[in-house]
């Protein structure tokens, strides 16, 4: 073997070793998610997942877009269909049954990402912020409800960044599922909605 | 010939300088074996909610394929927290035995709990550190070859709690602790030659064999 041919297989070594550190990642978060254990109240409500949520793409730092659209879309379908009796899901309001009694607009406000990069940890972390507008189906406003969720990585260890990301991403999902089923009926506006229809 | 001690003094050096200590105690309130029924399970979870660590989850694996000569069937971890979700995820896992009482009050839950015979759920509790880093290696490459010189040594330590509960009567039928911790060495002769202290599979087995005794009477 030639000393040219062995320093371009260097090169190349290096080259890949590098592009395996750093460069963009594309992360498709592709989970289906269990369903919820929990007992429905007797309650219509319509969910409206527009298109914007549908194909929600993050892109938390520069190099990195995680892909939630699908994922959550699932998520949530699952979630509320633990919470009410009936639930149908829809493009816009326009779409929303008559005898609906409510009305719930899901989105994302922000996605952030940290790595060990960034945090000295050995884990990737990400943080979602949902939003959750509540509403009668005549339109009128009961909350627009924040919601943040949290996942991690249990270690980076022979992970690959994109795999990790994704990890995190799924862990994040499933606790936005867990924070919903929690707290959704303790909101104190929903809570007085239920109390004013007799839903207790 | 001289070169037979010498051989012996190194493969020495490379047993025992990479062997694990590993301490178990255990506490339980009887020595009878658990009471459960044909088709009830156990499940080995690990706990996820702490800030600055969690339970390995290969640990977690490698207890529940130790406990598979008991007598008494495993359900994956994962298949349970599905089945049950959202109530054991890191926000809604019960921390305690309290809040499992008030978990299982339930009925929906409960309902699903009897819908898989689950009976007993072991949480595992522990993380690995690294400490007490020695020593440095470099290794460099160049046209005509390459190698690694140095030597550098680590000290890994686990300490991992196992506690049983019973969902049946909602009560603690016992922990275990396992502290196992080791020496591993790298040294660098033109290729570096890692010497490994196995630890964490020490603990396991450590813990697997002891969890077992919970289930059936000790075979000797």
């Amino acid at each position: 073997m030639s000393i040219s041919s062995v320093k371009t297989g260097l090169i190349a070594a290096a080259s890949l070793a590098l592009a395996a550190c750093g460069g963009t990642a594309n992360v498709m978060v592709e989970q289906q998610f269990p369903n919820v254990v929990f007992e429905p109240r007797d309650i219509r409500a319509a969910i409206i997942f527009d298109d914007a949520f549908r194909t929600y793409k993050a892109t938390p730092v520069e190099d990195v877009s995680i892909d939630i659209g699908t994922a959550q879309v699932d998520l949530w379908s699952k979630a509320f269909r633990g919470l009410f009796n009936e639930v149908t899901t829809h493009q816009d309001r326009t779409q929303v049954p008559e005898g609906t009694e409510l009305v719930i607009t899901p989105s994302v406000l922000e996605v952030q990402l940290s790595t060990p990069s960034d945090s000295y940890l050995n884990v990737y972390e990400v943080w979602i912020k949902f939003n959750l507008d509540i509403e009668t189906a005549d339109g009128e406003a009961i909350d627009s409800w924040f919601m943040p969720a949290y996942g991690k990585t249990p270690d980076s260890f022979m992970t690959s960044r994109t795999e990790a990301i994704e990890e995190a991403a799924i862990v994040a999902l499933r606790d936005a599922g867990a924070k919903l089923i929690l707290d959704f009926y303790r909101i104190p506006s929903v809570y007085s909605w239920m109390e004013q229809e007799q839903k207790l | 010939m001289k070169t037979q001690p010498t051989f012996l003094a190194i493969v020495s050096l490379y047993l025992g300088g990479c062997a694990a200590t590993t301490t178990i105690d255990e506490f339980r309130p009887s020595t009878q074996p658990l009471d459960y029924g044909a088709e009830e399970k156990v499940v080995i979870i690990g706990r996820r909610d702490a800030g600055h660590y969690e339970t390995d989850r290969d640990f977690v694996g490698c207890i529940g394929k130790e406990m598979r000569g008991a007598e008494i069937s495993v359900l994956p971890e994962q298949e349970f927290i599905d089945k049950l979700y959202p109530w054991f995820e890191p926000r809604t896992a019960p921390k305690g035995l309290p809040r499992l009482k008030r978990l299982m009050e339930e009925p929906f839950i409960r309902d699903r709990v009897n819908t898989e015979d689950v009976r007993y759920v072991v949480w595992l509790d522990g993380t690995t550190e690294t400490q007490g880093h020695m020593g440095s290696m470099s290794c460099t490459m160049g046209p005509t070859g390459g190698g690694c010189f140095g030597y550098s040594q680590w000290d890994k330590v686990v300490f991992i709690e196992a506690i049983i509960w019973d969902l049946a009567d909602l009560t603690e039928k016992g922990r275990i602790r396992v502290d196992s911790e080791g020496t591993s060495y790298l040294i660098g002769v033109v290729a570096p030659i890692p010497l490994l202290s196995p630890v964490k599979s020490d603990a396991c087995k450590g813990l697997g064999r002891q969890l077992k005794t919970f289930f059936a009477e000790e075979s000797s």
